[in-house]
């Protein structure tokens, strides 16, 4: 049975996923573990990314699907004993870009790896960010970028969590379309990428590190 | 120095007919957001109109000494207005940039009306309506409006560029039909129909393509050009794999390319992301009948290994370069491109999608200069 919502997710098999998730809940199977099977779906989907046998379009569609899964299972995992996260982040896609799509998927995988995910949305204000970071102590900020505006606002987010003692206490990553090498430094972050499953990867590995 | 002995027109042709000229054609894709921050202009009154935009396109042309290529037309907002939701300078706080709000506009069932009478008199005739709460008439008549002045603006920048002996590229942005698609009903749910409806998607592709083709030529006629846009930003192996471009995506753009080759047009390929795994199949087009214009994500050597001595390939200078880089730094790159890709031929100076927002003037200045003095001062 386990193998089989996670190899329907790994196959991208929406309706299957969901009516077996719907079965199981009314089933009353254990939330936590139902959501361990969609997790494994999820991480071999970035196997097969890595291995270049899905694209994109792949992660996009696993994404959606755990996603939609994770909405089914709230209300029993809400009565569900609590499980610690794997780590926290602050996600941003900053003021003047309202571009989502890849910030979106990178928090649908790091959802899916067990993480805690604070998603502020598009056109955000560094305060906005900042003000968070104070409330919630990540251990990472991830922005996410597409439009060279964007990129002040980044840097005066980066410049007051450093002023105020906070950036040292965590992880900063910017990814998306126009990020380089020279976006990481100008806004001096410690992670850049244009792979979703990369930035995935570093959470892992730092967390892993902690 | 030596001298120039060719006008940008012949500059620019020489290029795509795969020919070396007398250095390399400079075409950077001027965006009015870059006008704006170059000249130092109010955003919300430079896009008050396309009329506008287009006063300040020229306005940087001019102030950083002209370039080879050009297009006519401002990608304006009253075109994107009509089948989007935007965020304009000027209308909504703090935006200094136009950019549209990508949603579901297209609903699955929109599918049907696409399959009978296509893409085009569906966003016309059905979209536009819906998204403006007018009639289908109203609807009708607003995108006519639009197309009309933006005709007048298009025609407008021809006569002014060229008279400051610059060429004209093509004469309007025009987006792939997949493309256009994938806008309009948005990426995720474009995905979810490609994969779980295809049979759907075909369809909806087979009956635009053909509109696709003669609105095209039409453009092309009309404004007396010989070269096309097709703009995708997402095709591309970046984000779908190969057999998703082999079935919705690439038999269209090889029938596209027929079709205005065989009436003398060439297609501009605005290719955004990384399509290096995709470009092998452009080799099966007719030699010289389009060009590739890369982003900077597409490695742009292996690039030109892969399309050497059969298509033009305009490149290519990073957003990120010309926006955080140093004026040395886009020289340095400017001239790494002109000498390996541009060496033999076939090469155009271009900027990596639009020149961005945040361009820093001295680095645009340093990437034309580059561009008209480079080649020249070797001779």
């Amino acid at each position: 049975m386990s193998e089989n919502l996670s190899k329907a997710l790994t196959e991208l098999k929406r309706d299957e996923v969901l009516d077996t998730l719907k079965r199981r809940i009314d089933n009353n199977d254990d939330p936590i573990q139902l959501l361990e099977e969609c997790r494994e779906g999820m991480t071999v989907v970035g196997e097969l990314y890595q291995k270049g046998e899905y694209y994109l379009a792949e992660m996009m569609l696993s994404a959606k699907i755990f996603s939609e899964a994770t909405t089914l299972l709230e209300p029993a995992l809400s009565k569900a004993r609590p499980t610690e996260a794997m780590g926290r982040i602050v996600l941003a896609t900053m003021k003047g870009d309202i571009h989502d799509l890849g910030k979106n998927i990178v928090a649908a995988l790091l959802k899916a790896q067990g993480f805690l995910v604070d998603d502020l949305g598009v056109d955000v204000e560094p305060a906005r960010v900042f003000e968070k970071v104070k409330e919630v102590k990540p251990d990472f900020v991830g922005f996410s970028c597409l439009m060279t505006g964007a990129f002040d606002a980044m840097k005066q987010t980066s410049e007051m969590l450093e002023e105020a003692g906070l950036k040292d206490k965590l992880k900063m990553m910017v990814g998306g379309g126009v990020v380089t090498s020279r976006v990481k430094e100008y806004i001096n972050a410690d992670f850049h990428t244009v792979d979703a499953a990369e930035g995935v990867d570093y959470c892992m590995k730092e967390i892993g590190g902690k | 120095m030596a001298k120039e002995t060719m006008t940008s027109e012949e500059r620019l042709w020489s290029a795509i007919r795969l020919e070396k000229p007398d250095r390399v054609p400079v075409a950077p894709l001027m965006s009015t957001a870059a006008a704006s921050t170059l000249m130092n202009l109010d955003p919300a009154k430079v896009y008050a109109s396309a009329q506008d935009q287009l006063d300040a396109e020229i306005k940087a042309f001019d102030a950083f000494g002209g370039w080879d290529g050009v297009i006519g037309s401002p990608l304006s907002a009253e075109e994107l207005g009509l089948y989007f939701k935007i965020r304009k300078p000027g209308v909504d706080e703090g935006v200094t940039e136009l950019q549209t709000i990508e949603e579901e506009n297209t609903k699955f069932e929109d599918y049907d009306t696409i399959t009978e009478i296509g893409l085009y008199p569906y966003l016309m005739e059905h979209l536009v309506p819906r998204l403006h709460n007018i009639s289908p008439e109203e609807g009708t008549q607003l995108t006519d409006n639009v197309q009309t002045t933006l005709l007048e603006v298009g025609m407008r920048g021809l006569v002014e560029y060229q008279e400051r002996g610059a060429a004209p590229l093509f004469p309007v942005w025009y987006p792939h039909p997949f493309f256009q698609l994938s806008l309009t009903r948005s990426m995720v749910s474009l995905t979810e129909d490609i994969y779980y409806h295809p049979e759907v998607v075909d369809k909806a592709m087979k009956a635009s393509m053909q509109q696709y083709i003669e609105m095209g030529i039409e453009i092309c006629q009309a404004t007396g050009l010989n070269m096309c846009n097709c703009t995708e930003e997402r095709a591309g192996a970046a984000i779908y794999p190969l057999n998703v471009f082999e079935r919705f995506w690439w038999p269209y753009a090889r029938e596209v390319v027929d079709a205005f080759w065989s009436e003398g047009i060439v297609t501009w390929f605005h290719l955004d992301t990384n399509w290096i795994k995709n470009l092998p199949y452009f080799k099966e087009l007719p030699k010289g009948s389009a060009i590739i214009d890369l982003d900077g994500t597409t490695d742009i050597f292996a690039a030109k290994e892969i399309l050497r001595g059969h298509l033009c390939i305009s490149s290519d200078v990073h957003a990120t370069l010309l926006s955080l880089g140093t004026p040395e730094e886009v020289e340095n790159y400017c001239k790494k491109v002109i000498d390996e890709v541009g060496g033999d031929g076939g090469l155009i100076l271009s900027t990596g999608c639009t020149v961005p927002g945040a361009i820093k003037p001295e680095n645009f200045r340093a990437m034309i200069e580059t561009g008209k003095n480079y080649e020249l001062s070797k001779k």
